[in-house]
C-alpha cells in the first residue's frame, strides 16, 4: 500500500518503504546481537557484526536491484546482505557452519556473504581484496552492454590498501558503473583514522580518480539513501563511478575476538550510542507520523520472532558431512576433450 | 620561460652553479646518446634513455645533499645519478655489465643505479617497488632524528600502482621527510596518460594524502629547482612530504627494445623536441650572459671528451669472473645460525 501524501524529507519513499527500511535495520541489529550471543554460548565459532552501521548498510543497499546489480561486500555487511534478500536463516546457517549455508556450505568464516541468486559475491578475508573484483565485474557489465552496476563496500582501513587505489583508478579511467561505499567507523580494528590517513574526509580522494566523492552522515538512513540513489542513477546513465563515505561508528568490538576497551574509551562508545541510527530513525518515523509507538513495537517483536525461529531452525540443521570436505576444492567433473 | 636575473636571485644560485647544472644536463644527454649508440653496435645489452628528462632530473637532484639524503631513482634517472655524484665511468660500467660496476657488479639491468656512498639505493625492475623503500628510509630518518631526507622518483605509470598509494598515504600519516618526484612524460611505455588516469594532473592526488602537490613545467630546470628547494625545506623542517609532478617528454623510445612509432606520432615527438630542456636552458644562459658561444663550445667538448674517455676505459675493463656468479646471492662469511 503506497501512501498518497508525500512525506517531507522521505526522499520520495512511500510509507511502506520507510517502514521496510526500518525493519531491515532492526533485523540486521537483531541478527548481529544474536550472533554475538551464540558465540558467547560457545555455539558459533566467531562473530563479526555491524551494530551501528545499519543506516549505512540498509540505506545504500536499498536503491539497488537485487539479483541484478552485483554486491561485493565486506564482513561487516549484515545489513546489506539482508536488504538485498538474504534471510536471517541464511546468515545463521553460515554463523553456525551448517551444511545448508548458501555462502560456503559451512566452510568460510561467518559474515563472508555469498549468494549466487542475489549476485552477492564471495570475498576473501584479507582486507580490500574484493575491490578489484568489483571493478572487474563493472568492466564486464560495461563491455557486455548490461544494465548492471556493482557496489563495493569496505571500512576506513581498506582505503589504505593498494587494491583500493588500483580499483578506483581503473574505475575512473574506464568510467565503470561501480559505487565504492566506505563505512568509515573511525577504527581499522584498533587503528584510529588519524593513524590511517592524514585527511578529514576520505571522499576527497575521488577527485584524484576523476569521479565524484561525497561524505554523508552514515547514521542518517535517509541521507545515505539519497546519496546512494544519486550514485546509482549516475552509474546507470553511464556517467561512471562514485565514492560514498558514510561516517558512522561500530557500537560493539570489531569481532568476538576483540576487546575494544584496549583502544577506545567507554565515554566515546557511550557518546556514539547516543547517536544510534535505529533510535534516530525511529524518532524520525514517529515525528513524521509514519508510524506510532505501537506499530514500531510490533516491528521489533516481528524481527525478534523471525530471528528466534531462524536460530532454532539453524541449530537443528546438520553440519557438513566430513566426507564432503574436499567438495568445491578441485574441479569435480573431468572436462570433455 | 626565459629566466631573469631576479629569478636566479630568488633561487640563490651562482653563475657557477648555473653552469654546473647545464654541465650535468649535457653530461646526462651525452651518456644516454652514447649508450644508445653502443647498444646498436651490439656492445651493450639494453639501454634506457633519459633524453628529454634532464631538467626534471638535474633540477631536483641539485637541491639534495649527496651522500646524506637518500635517493630512490628509477631506470630513467641517469641525470639524477650523475648530479648526485656518479661518474660516466660508473654509469657505463653498469651499462657494459663490467666486474667493477658499483651498482651490481655487472649483474643487474643497466640503469638500475645503486651507490652506497652516495646513498643511491638499488631498485628492482618492477615499477614503483622503490617507493615503499623510500618511505621506509624516511621513517627511519625521522625515528632516528637524523637530518636526512628521502626522494622517490617515478614515471606517470607508477602512480597507478598500489605501492605508490600505500607509500603516499603512509608518508602523509607520519609526516615523513621526503619528496615524491613524478617525471610525467605522458606515456607508460606505450600507454598514454588518458588511459592511465581520468585526471589531467596527478598532483591533485596529494590533497587526498594530506600534503601539497605541485604541477610544473618539467622542461624548465630552474622552475623545477625552485619547487624542489621548497619541498626539500619543507621535508627538513619536519612539515612532511611534497608531491612534485614535472611535465616533460621522453624524446627517445622507452628503451632499446621499444619502437615508439607504434604508439605516438612523429609530429608529437617533433613538437616536444622544440622544447628540449637543454636547448631552452642554454638559450637562457646566453641571454643572461653566463654562457657565450666560446664557453658553450668548450663545455660541449669537455662533456664529449669525458664520455669518450669513459667509454674507452670501460670497454677495456673485464667482465665478472664466471666463478663469481653466486657472489652476493647467499650470506657469505659464515653467518651464525645460533
Amino acid at each position: 500500500m503506497v501512501s498518497v501524501k508525500e512525506i517531507t524529507g522521505a526522499e520520495g519513499l512511500s510509507r511502506d518503504q520507510l517502514l521496510d527500511l526500518y525493519y531491515k535495520m532492526l533485523l540486521a541489529r537483531t541478527v548481529g546481537q544474536r550472533e554475538r550471543m551464540l558465540n558467547r554460548m560457545g555455539k558459533g565459532p566467531f562473530a563479526v557484526t555491524g551494530e551501528g552501521h545499519e543506516a549505512l548498510q540498509v540505506g545504500t543497499a536499498y536503491p539497488l536491484k537485487p539479483g541484478h546489480d552485483w554486491i561485493v561486500p565486506y564482513y561487516r555487511d549484515i545489513g546489506v546482505a539482508l536488504t538485498i534478500g538474504q534471510t536471517p536463516l541464511d546468515l545463521l546457517l553460515a554463523h553456525l557452519s551448517r551444511e545448508g549455508d548458501i555462502s560456503s556450505g559451512g566452510r568460510n568464516m561467518p559474515s563472508h556473504f555469498s549468494d549466487p541468486r542475489l549476485h552477492i559475491v564471495s570475498g576473501s578475508a584479507p582486507v580490500a581484496t574484493h575491490f578489484p573484483h568489483a571493478a572487474g565485474i563493472a568492466l564486464a557489465s560495461k563491455l557486455r552492454g548490461l544494465d548492471e552496476l556493482s557496489v563495493c563496500y569496505t571500512g576506513d582501513g581498506g582505503t589504505s590498501t593498494g587494491d583500493c587505489h588500483e580499483a578506483m583508478n581503473f574505475a575512473g579511467v574506464h568510467k565503470l558503473p561501480v559505487i565504492f561505499v566506505i563505512e568509515n567507523n573511525q577504527y581499522a580494528i584498533s587503528v584510529h583514522v588519524r593513524k590511517q590517513f592524514a585527511v578529514e574526509d576520505i571522499s576527497i580522494r575521488a577527485e584524484g580518480y576523476g569521479f565524484p566523492g561525497v561524505t554523508v552522515d552514515g547514521n542518517d538512513v535517509l541521507a545515505v539513501y539519497a546519496a546512494m540513489k544519486e550514485a546509482v542513477d549516475r552509474a546507470r546513465r553511464g556517467d561512471g563511478a562514485t565514492l560514498i563515505e558514510g561516517k558512522t561508528y561500530r557500537l560493539v568490538p570489531h569481532t568476538s575476538d576483540d576487546d575494544d576497551r584496549r583502544y577506545r574509551s567507554r565515554e566515546e562508545v557511550e557518546e556514539w550510542t547516543g547517536k544510534d541510527p535505529l533510535v534516530r530513525y525511529r524518532n524520525w518515523l514517529k515525528e513524521n507520523d509514519v508510524a506510532d509507538e505501537a506499530k514500531l513495537d510490533s516491528l521489533h517483536e516481528h524481527a525478534a520472532r523471525e530471528v528466534d525461529e531462524a536460530t532454532e531452525q539453524a541449530e537443528k540443521a546438520p553440519t557438513p558431512k566430513p566426507e564432503s570436505a574436499l567438495d568445491h576444492v578441485l574441479v569435480e567433473e573431468r572436462l570433455a576433450g | 620561460m626565459a629566466i631573469t636575473k631576479e629569478a636566479i636571485k630568488t633561487f640563490g644560485l651562482t653563475e657557477e652553479q648555473l653552469l654546473e647544472m647545464h654541465y650535468k644536463m649535457l653530461l646526462a644527454r651525452a651518456v644516454s646518446v652514447r649508450q644508445r649508440v653502443l647498444q646498436r653496435m651490439g656492445k651493450g645489452p639494453m639501454t634506457f634513455s633519459g633524453e628529454g628528462h634532464e631538467a626534471v632530473q638535474v633540477g631536483t637532484a641539485f637541491a639534495l645533499r649527496p651522500g646524506r639524503d637518500w635517493v630512490f631513482g628509477y631506470y630513467r634517472d641517469v641525470a639524477v645519478a650523475l648530479t648526485v655524484g656518479m661518474t660516466p665511468v660508473e654509469i657505463l660500467r653498469g651499462f657494459f655489465a663490467r666486474r667493477d660496476d658499483i651498482s651490481s657488479g655487472g649483474r643487474n639491468m643497466p640503469s638500475h643505479f645503486s651507490h652506497p656512498d652516495l646513498r643511491i639505493v638499488s631498485g628492482s625492475a618492477p615499477i614503483a617497488t622503490q617507493i615503499p623503500h623510500a618511505v621506509g628510509a624516511a621513517l627511519a630518518a625521522k625515528l632516528r632524528k637524523l637530518d636526512e631526507i628521502s626522494v622517490a622518483y617515478f614515471g606517470d605509470g607508477a602512480t597507478s600502482t598500489g605501492d605508490w598509494h600505500e607509500s603516499m598515504n603512509f608518508a602523509g600519516v607520519h609526516k615523513l621527510p621526503m619528496v615524491f618526484v613524478c617525471e610525467f612524460n605522458g606515456y607508460a611505455i606505450s600507454v598514454p596518460w588518458r588511459k592511465q588516469a581520468a585526471i589531467e594532473n596527478v598532483a591533485v592526488r596529494a590533497a587526498g594524502y594530506g600534503f601539497p602537490g605541485v604541477t610544473l613545467n618539467g622542461n624548465d630546470v630552474l622552475e623545477v629547482y625552485g619547487a624542489m628547494t621548497e619541498a626539500v625545506q619543507r621535508a627538513r623542517s619536519g612539515e612532511g612530504p611534497t608531491l612534485i609532478e614535472a611535465k616533460t617528454y621522453r624524446l627517445q623510445p622507452h628503451s632499446s627494445d621499444d619502437d615508439d612509432r607504434r604508439y605516438r606520432t612523429r609530429e608529437e615527438v617533433e613538437q616536444w623536441a622544440q622544447k628540449d630542456p637543454i636547448v631552452v636552458f642554454a638559450m637562457s644562459l646566453h641571454e643572461l650572459g653566463v654562457l657565450d658561444d666560446k664557453s658553450e663550445q668548450e663545455l660541449n667538448d669537455r662533456v664529449n671528451r669525458e664520455v669518450d674517455e669513459a667509454t674507452d676505459k670501460v670497454e677495456q675493463e673485464s667482465t665478472p669472473e664466471p666463478e663469481s656468479a653466486l657472489r652476493h646471492v647467499f650470506v657469505e662469511g659464515g653467518a651464525s645460525n645460533g
